[in-house]
């Protein structure tokens, strides 16, 4: 190999690399939002047994469910709907219960679905738990 | 059940306060916000729960830190992961008391002083601050802002992004209380 060859080579090497590097830095920059509602839910269990699991031990549920994705079914207490348009069911208690976040955009493409739901009746939301307050939210909701 | 996990969350409350003076919100906006020249970072989350204790004058706030929405994906990350430390430090809480007088049959906005402890990422910190409360019969509005140092709550800075993140960071708060309905 002549050194003109040798050169072009490691010139193309470090623009390949360089670009790369590029791509790589953009789409970390920009990588997309989590969407659970593509994920298969870690968890599946009525609302009763997630209340019943935090109110025992509050420390070692926040470790087991804390950003998993899990799918909770309960009887829906009260429906709300807050300023930035998404709606929050409470599950098993309008309180103390399962508070299920389902944001504005999800609003919008479950409308049909959402819209028929009154309380007292039962359904399954899909979501991540992010914790203990007074209820358990579970956020980035969506019907299933 | 309902009142003993109330009691639970909010014990000073309760064992002071007879229902009827406390007002209750799980839907309060807390927003903060971080702007430097290099990076300007917002966030916001709907989920603040809070209550007011009207006879007392005391005022308490919890937030889980995975509620907060950022613009990127990453910011949140960051934030969650190697900031706040999230999954060992799940809450932030204020508990505090309106310190200034406040009429509460009057249903004009008042600006008003708030003291008490601020505690994230596992460390507490005595804070003041003014608000501004509407009271009402069937609500009460409130909101505040306050300015806060990262260093104070031990959070790290990585000097790599010293100069993306604001020396002091402003939390704005809005709450809109209901009675408590027993």
């Amino acid at each position: 190999m002549t050194k003109k060859k040798t050169i072009r080579l490691i010139l193309w090497i470090f623009l390949i690399g360089l670009i790369a590097a590029f791509g790589s830095i953009y789409y970390v920059f920009n990588m997309p939002r989590r969407n659970v509602s593509v994920e298969n839910a870690v968890y599946s269990l009525q609302a009763k047994q997630l209340i019943s699991d935090f109110r025992n031990d509050e420390m070692i549920a926040t470790k087991k469910y804390l950003d998993q994705a899990i799918a909770v079914t309960g009887e829906i207490k009260s429906i709300r709907t807050l300023d930035n348009h998404s709606m929050v069911f409470s599950l098993e208690d309008a309180m103390v219960g399962v508070s299920c976040t389902v944001d504005s955009a999800d609003v919008v493409k479950y409308n049909t679905k959402l819209s028929q739901v009154k309380p007292g009746a039962s359904l399954t939301f899909k979501g991540r738990c992010s914790g203990m307050l007074m209820d358990i939210q579970v956020i980035n909701c969506v019907p299933e | 059940m309902n009142k003993f996990i109330l009691l639970a969350f909010f014990s000073c409350l309760f064992f002071t306060a007879g229902a009827q003076a406390l007002f209750i919100t799980k839907d309060a906006k807390i927003n903060f916000n971080s702007s430097t020249p290099v990076e300007d970072i917002v966030a916001e989350s709907n989920q603040a729960t809070t209550v007011l204790d009207i006879e007392k004058n005391v005022l308490k706030f919890s937030v889980l830190t995975t509620s907060f929405k950022f613009r990127r994906a990453l910011m949140e990350e960051h934030f969650n992961e190697n900031y706040m430390e999230s999954p060992k430090f799940p809450k932030a809480s204020f508990n505090g008391k309106i310190v200034s007088a406040v009429d509460w049959k009057s249903e004009k906005p008042a600006s008003v002083d708030v003291q008490g402890t601020l505690t994230m990422h596992g460390t507490s910190s005595e804070v003041t601050f003014k608000a501004t409360i509407t009271p009402g019969k069937s609500k009460i509005t409130a909101s505040a802002e306050l300015k806060v140092t990262p260093e104070a709550f031990n959070i790290p800075i990585p000097s790599a992004v010293r100069d993306k993140i604001a020396k002091e960071v402003t939390i704005k708060i809005d709450a809109v209380y209901a009675p408590y309905q027993q």
